[in-house]
């Protein structure tokens, strides 16, 4: 064997430039179902502007933008992960894995918080919770906080999955080859980039366009 | 490592790019809200890109391209009857 992990490649290289662009092929397909929901947010928000510019001064900016500040931070620090993967400094690398899917966890409970905060004041119509909504056209900021939690909800999930692989990817570190180590964090590393990526435009979508 | 100096200031960047975006928040521009922050936004996404996701090689590009195609189709198919 020539350090491949699959017996379909010669070398290493066209595994990694295989793997690379597989990965890129999936990340634009992520972009697809993405970009539909903020499809969807920009048609509505045309047609009823003036309720979406009142339901979204409901949702806290100061929450969101220290959200905003903890998935850049992780994005950083899965970043120094990738780096020090070519340097071949594997312990650190463990840990700057273990420091990004820490920050993914806060980020996580800091939405949970929010979300919490939502419900609380009736502005979560799902699962047949109580929509209590004192501004004007509470039917379309209905609708707005409908996608609000939508969005981010699969905005979450996708984080998610991403703090499972890299629980995952810890959890075989021993067994990896220092090759398959490195293809696993450039992998996971896009992953987690691009989720980030979705932040950054989910963020002044629904916290501040109205503002 | 200049490696780590360029992602370093990569990140200050981005932050500092938060801060501007909800920073124009303070002060009412009119219909330039909107378009400041998602240009703010799309300049995140760059540098994230490029810096963050090395976005280099034809390949990956021509997949990044192929995916921003569809989606002008998909907004384009959208709004032109609007």
């Amino acid at each position: 064997m020539s350090g491949t992990e699959s017996v379909a490649f010669d070398t290493p290289q066209r595994e990694r430039r295989a793997d690379n662009f597989a990965m890129w092929v999936f990340i634009g397909s992520e972009a697809m179902l993405f970009g539909a929901i903020f499809l969807v947010f920009l048609v509505a928000h045309i047609d009823f502007g003036p309720a979406f510019a009142a339901a979204s001064k409901h949702l806290s900016l100061p929450i969101g933008t220290l959200n905003t500040a903890v998935l850049i931070t992780s994005s950083f620090t899965m970043a120094l992960a990738h780096m020090l993967a070519l340097h071949r400094r594997w312990r650190a690398t463990v840990w700057a894995l273990a420091a990004t899917s820490a920050l993914g966890i806060c980020f996580l409970a800091v939405k949970g918080i929010e979300y919490g905060k939502e419900i609380g004041e009736g502005l979560a119509p799902l699962l047949g919770l109580p929509f209590r909504y004192a501004g004007p056209d509470p039917t379309h900021a209905e609708f707005f906080f409908g996608l609000y939690f939508a969005m981010t909800s699969l905005h979450a999930l996708h984080l998610i999955g991403g703090i499972v692989v890299i629980a995952g990817m810890v959890a075989l570190w021993r067994t990896a080859s220092p090759a398959n180590r490195l293809r696993r964090v450039v992998a996971v590393g896009l992953y987690w980039h691009f989720v980030d990526i979705i932040w950054v435009f989910m963020f002044p979508v629904l916290y501040l366009i109205n503002r | 490592m200049s490696e780590l100096r360029k992602l370093t200031f990569g990140y200050l960047g981005l932050l500092a790019l938060l801060a501007l975006t909800v920073g124009s928040s303070l002060f009412d521009l009119g219909g330039f809200n909107v378009a400041l922050n998602l240009a703010i936004a799309a300049a995140k996404a760059v540098l994230i890109a490029m810096l963050f996701m090395h976005l280099t090689g034809m390949l990956p590009r021509l997949a990044v391209a192929a995916a921003g195609l569809w989606l002008v189709i998909l907004f384009g198919l959208t709004l032109i009857g609007r």
